[in-house]
């Protein structure tokens, strides 16, 4: 055929309408992959910068010792920015208090992500600057205005230096980076410090090198520096495993979303093409009578193909990048991020996917129509060989195999979904089918429209089975999405409830306890837990002395007899599991400790062994009595060593405590430490804040792509019901001619429309359950569980979408004398 | 009348044609051994009773359909030697069809469902050409509409102009009459015949009209999956 016949015969299909669902489903499939990686790409360059400001840059490399100018000479020579920090406790005086202060000394760099807030008065709201302290002059915390006595502009002496208060320090993007730096802050510049004098051999330090850049350059770098091994390399994944753990798993979801949305429009391309080609097979039936060979049938229907793939492309390509700044303008209040400009990828990949759908899924349906036979024009019954139907599934099949691949660049992800769905076709079929049969056993005693319902889907029930099939899928893709989303937010969010306790206190004396806890009561919401803590070190295992025990273990790299805070307790904490061995009872008398299992391992210890502790002087003996695994990701105190009560009770203890505080009531603080100058308090307040702001934007976006994959989802069940338009049209409009009332088709659609979704929604809940439990173990981390509601809502709502869209889809088929639906068909 | 073409000249054969097919109870064997002859410009009718295999035998010798076995031949081609790729140009070069059931493209007007066929050959008929087959069957008021705006006799004629558009050698007819009452069919009848004398095609018809075999040069009954004599 020559292309002017089949541009013609194109622009007649698409103005019939026949073309339309084809040239829809692809245009979906484009814009929705476009849109969805348009925005996924943005959003997690904007997650990535949220979560670098967390970090005050890309990567940083931390040590207690003076980060060599080597390493900051290369990393610029690889065009990376650089800053540098210094953070160490200090006392600083101000006119007649003392303070103990965190102090961090920030050169001009400083910070390389985020920003800092300061504010005009203490207490005042903040506003983000830039620039840093100039030298000269520091920037303190609000509280220690009134703690130290001092207002701005007077000066504080901070070591051998006098420092003149230059501002109000609100908050510092990398506060959150190191939880144990203690005490309220001072920001002051770097080159201050030789002034200070309080940089001596032996005090504690902490240096960092901030670095920001191009991804690889980073990498390499990372590769090339000797780290080993006093300096400590971090991205933001390694140095909070909370937000890293969540980035990563709304990476994975968010990608889960795009898999299943080119999925679900792959399916929709396949429905459409076949419901096209069916429609055609006698059109080409005549075409061959009149002597088109099958290779002109062929290419006149590939050059049609490759048409309407290219319309629906280039339609596709612009819906999405409408959709996508229709949806980040909506989001725009939400997402206090700014959006990174996007690249070329998005719009590479909704291109590349419409190619890849046209050719896998609607393909082999255009290629099946070279095979009809010409005998068809007088024999309507003649179908089309079933090898190439298989042929044509397998290129389905292998389409969508490397559209995911290639999509997802996650072999894993891919499969588990793959498996789903290949567990929920075979075995869901069968159970499709035996429904279906069960069927009729009902049918026989229902009244008419139920009867015809029935019959109507035991007559077609191989096309029902498949139907069942693709509603079940459709259905299912949405419900694992949907569990997977509530249980990642659920997770999410059970790691930091809101009021979770944002300080902690520790060193609180015997005899302060009682005060400190009412004072806390009145002005704040304790914390769940008072832990005794006391200072001690392992001094022998098994009779062997630490050096000996650590000479005889290759494995054990740390050093074992630094002193560490020990505690006891009567009842396992929450956040922690046994593994091995079992929990104490209150009541036993042997003095026993339970150890976090891969701190057990890196000593290697195992239960049983006995572990000797030197604490203040004395010895004191324990077995190792039970493993635990704590939960790294809440934010509470987590002991590598727990005694039995009976082992440490007798011991002088200090405590340790938590509390949540409001934030407008921040100079609680300076009230609880002036009372109780010795105890030490920990704020997290603005860990919590970054990482909560961070979870908030992962959840919104998880729920966003939930909404365009449904989308999608919808758009595979019209097409696979204008697919079954046809068969069910004919007959209906035969039970019209023979007689049959409006009101009886109404109510057979109904019935069939009722059956075939809530079978639907039987098969869907199974494969879905199955699907959630592989993803959540083998993916996401997560543990498994049953979802006994869906039992109930997946059938209903199954049923229930399906028949709306089924009779708003056959509604010109009620609405249109049958004459019309009889002309209509020839 | 075809000059090319002697009155006596074989343009259709069918040697020893037999067709089984397979089905649930086993083969079933529709035709068995047909020999036949058909000339240039000549009109057959093939008759029998319903089921005997008429439209059978006329897929075949069509080339629609193989035959199990025999041969079938086309002026010089033998038929059940090409490949489909092959017999479809035959069909598109020497073949005209008229059937039952109209068969028309829904998609295309009267106009362009009968320039369809020397489309598909490559070639460009002009509209007018087309127009003037559409005014022989009495269609020049309809040329624009599309089949479902047409009754049935109406689009038998169109279906007859497409027929005669590729100038065939051989017109094939399976019950070109068969939807359609006795008057309209009376008159799609006096069509074939006038615009078969026109053009010196050869006609084969299958029908179950005795009127309409009757105006054939020649009747080939068909029993017993045999040409009965
Ligand atoms: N593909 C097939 N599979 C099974 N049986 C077939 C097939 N094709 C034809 N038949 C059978 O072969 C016999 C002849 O069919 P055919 O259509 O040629 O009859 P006919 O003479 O045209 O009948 P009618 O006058 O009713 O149109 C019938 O009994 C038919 O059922
Ligand atoms: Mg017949």
């Amino acid at each position: 055929m020559n292309l002017a016949l089949v541009s013609r015969l194109a622009w007649r299909d698409l103005r019939s309408g026949e073309m339309g669902l084809l040239l829809v489903a692809l245009l979906v499939a484009v814009g929705t992959v476009t849109s969805i990686s348009l925005f996924v790409d943005r959003l997690q360059g904007a997650l990535v910068q949220e979560s670098s400001n967390f970090l005050a840059a890309d990567r940083q490399i931390s040590s207690s010792q003076a980060i060599p100018d080597d390493f900051f000479l290369r990393a610029q020579s690889k065009g990376l920015e650089t800053a540098q920090t210094l953070v160490f406790q200090s006392m600083i005086y101000g006119g007649d208090n003392n303070q103990l202060v965190s102090v961090k000394a920030v050169d001009e760099a400083y910070p390389l992500r985020g920003e800092l807030i300061v504010a005009d008065q203490p207490f005042a709201d903040g506003y983000p600057i830039n620039g840093v302290p100039a030298p000269g002059e520091i920037w303190l915390d609000s509280r220690l205005f009134p703690a130290l006595g001092v207002s701005l502009g007077e000066a504080v002496e901070v070591g051998m230096a006098s420092l003149r208060i230059g501002g109000v320090l609100v908050a510092e993007p990398d506060r959150g980076g190191s939880m144990f730096d203690l005490g309220p802050r001072l920001l002051m510049n770097l080159q201050d410090v030789p002034a200070t004098e309080v940089v001596q051999p032996g005090s504690r330090l902490s240096y960092r090198m901030l670095l920001a850049g191009d991804n690889d350059e980073l990498e390499t770098l990372k590769e090339a520096l000797p780290l080993q091994p006093n300096y400590r390399w971090a991205s933001i994944r390694e140095s909070s495993s909370s937000i890293g753990n969540a980035l990563d798993r709304a990476e994975s979801f968010l990608l889960l979303g795009g898999l299943l949305g080119v999925l679900l429009a792959g399916v929709a391309v396949g429905l459409s093409a076949h419901r096209y080609a069916q429609r055609h097979f006698d059109h080409v039936g005549v075409l061959k009578t009149l002597g088109a060979t099958p290779g002109q049938i062929l290419r006149g229907f590939m050059g049609l193909l490759l048409l309407v793939g290219s319309v629906a492309i280039l339609l596709g390509l612009a819906a999405g990048g409408l959709l996508h700044l229709a949806i980040v303008e909506v989001l725009a209040q939400f997402l206090p991020v700014a959006l990174p400009v996007p690249g070329l990828r998005p719009f590479v990949l909704g291109a590349v996917t419409g190619l890849i759908c046209a050719l896998a899924f609607a393909m082999p349906a255009f290629v099946h129509l070279k095979n009809v036979a010409p005998m068809r024009v007088i024999r309507r019954d003649l179908g089309v060989t079933p090898l190439s139907r298989w042929v044509s599934y397998g290129a389905a099949a292998i389409g969508s195999l490397v559209l995911l691949v290639w999509y997802t660049n996650n072999l894993w992800l891919t499969f588990w979904a793959l498996a789903g769905a290949v567990v929920v076709i075979t075995v869901f079929g069968f159970v499709a089918y035996w429904l279906l049969r069960g069927g009729r056993v009902a049918g026989m005693q229902a009244k008419s429209g139920w009867r015809l319902a029935l019959s109507g889907l035991q007559r077609r029930r191989q096309e029902n089975t498949a139907q069942i099939l693709i509603f079940g899928l459709a259905i299912m893709l949405l419900l694992v999405l949907v569990l997977i989303r509530t249980a990642l937010i659920e997770e999410w969010r059970s790691q930091i409830p809101e009021n979770a306790a944002n300080h902690f206190v520790m060193n609180i004396g015997m005899d302060e306890v009682d005060g400190v806890g009412e004072l806390i009561e009145e002005f704040a919401t304790q914390g769940e837990f008072l832990y005794p803590t006391i200072r001690g070190r392992i001094v022998a295992i098994n009779d062997l002395d630490a050096k000996a025990w650590r000479a005889q273990k290759p494995q054990v790299r740390r050093r074992m007899s630094s002193e560490r805070n020990l505690t006891w307790m009567r009842t396992l904490p929450g956040n922690n599991a046994l593994t091995e061995g079992e929990w104490w009872d209150v009541g036993d008398a042997r003095p026993q400790v339970s150890l976090e299992q891969e701190y057990a391992q890196e000593m290697g210890l195992t239960v049983g062994d006995n572990m000797t502790f030197d604490i203040g002087g004395q010895r004191i003996d324990a077995v190792v009595s039970s493993m635990r695994t704590l939960q790294w990701e809440s934010l509470s105190p987590n002991f590598f060593i727990i005694f039995s009560p009976a082992a440490l009770e007798e011991f002088p203890a200090t405590y340790m405590t938590s509390f949540f505080l409001e934030p407008e009531n921040k100079s609680f603080l300076n009230t609880l430490l002036s009372q109780y100058p010795t105890i030490t308090v920990i704020e997290i307040d603005s860990v919590i804040e970054q990482v909560q702001t961070i979870i908030n934007q992962v959840t919104q976006a998880v729920e966003l792509i939930l909404v365009l994959v449904l989308f999608s989802g919808c758009l595979v069940l019209i097409a696979s019901i204008q697919a079954s338009r046809d068969a069910r049209m004919s007959e209906l409009a035969l039970v019209r001619a023979l007689g049959g009332t409006r009101r009886l088709i109404a109510g057979s659609l109904t019935g069939e429309f009722l059956i075939l979704g809530a079978f639907a929604g039987v098969v869907a809940v199974m494969g879905a359950e199955v699907t959630v439990a592989a993803l959540q173990t083998q993916v996401f981390e997560l543990s498994a569980s049953v979802h006994p509601w869906i039992w109930l809502l997946g059938p209903l709502c199954g049923a229930l979408i399906i028949t709306v869209v089924g009779l708003l889809g056959s509604r010109s088929l009620l609405d249109s004398p049958p004459m019309n639906v009889l002309r209509g068909l020839n | 009348m075809n000059s090319d073409l002697p009155m006596s000249r074989i343009v259709v054969s069918a040697e020893g044609v037999t067709k089984v097919v397979p089905t649930a109870a086993g083969q079933l064997v529709i035709l068995d051994g047909i020999d036949l002859e058909i000339n240039a410009g000549e009109s057959v009718a093939i008759v029998g009773a319903s089921g005997s295999g008429k439209t059978t035998l006329l897929g075949i010798l069509a080339g629609l359909d193989a035959a199990t076995e025999g041969a079938v031949r086309l002026v010089d081609a033998d038929l059940s030697r090409l490949d489909e790729e092959a017999r479809a140009l035959v069909r598109g070069q020497y073949m005209g069809f008229v059937f039952q059931s109209f068969q028309l493209l829904g998609s295309l007007t009267a106009l362009e469902n009968v320039m369809l066929p020397v489309e598909l050959r490559g070639d460009r008929m002009a509209a007018d050409q087309a127009r003037q087959l559409l005014t022989k069957v009495g269609l020049q008021e309809r040329v624009d509409h599309y089949p479902r705006q047409l009754s049935g006799g109406e689009q038998q004629r169109v279906a007859i102009a497409r027929a005669f558009a590729s100038n065939p050698k051989v017109l094939f007819a399976d019950e070109p009459t068969g939807n359609l009452d006795t008057q309209t069919g009376e008159v799609i009848c006096q069509l074939l015949f006038e615009l078969n004398q026109e053009f010196g095609t050869t006609l084969i018809l299958v029908t179950h009209d005795r009127g309409l075999a009757e105006r054939c040069d020649r009747t080939i009954a068909i029993a017993g999956g045999k040409v009965a004599l």
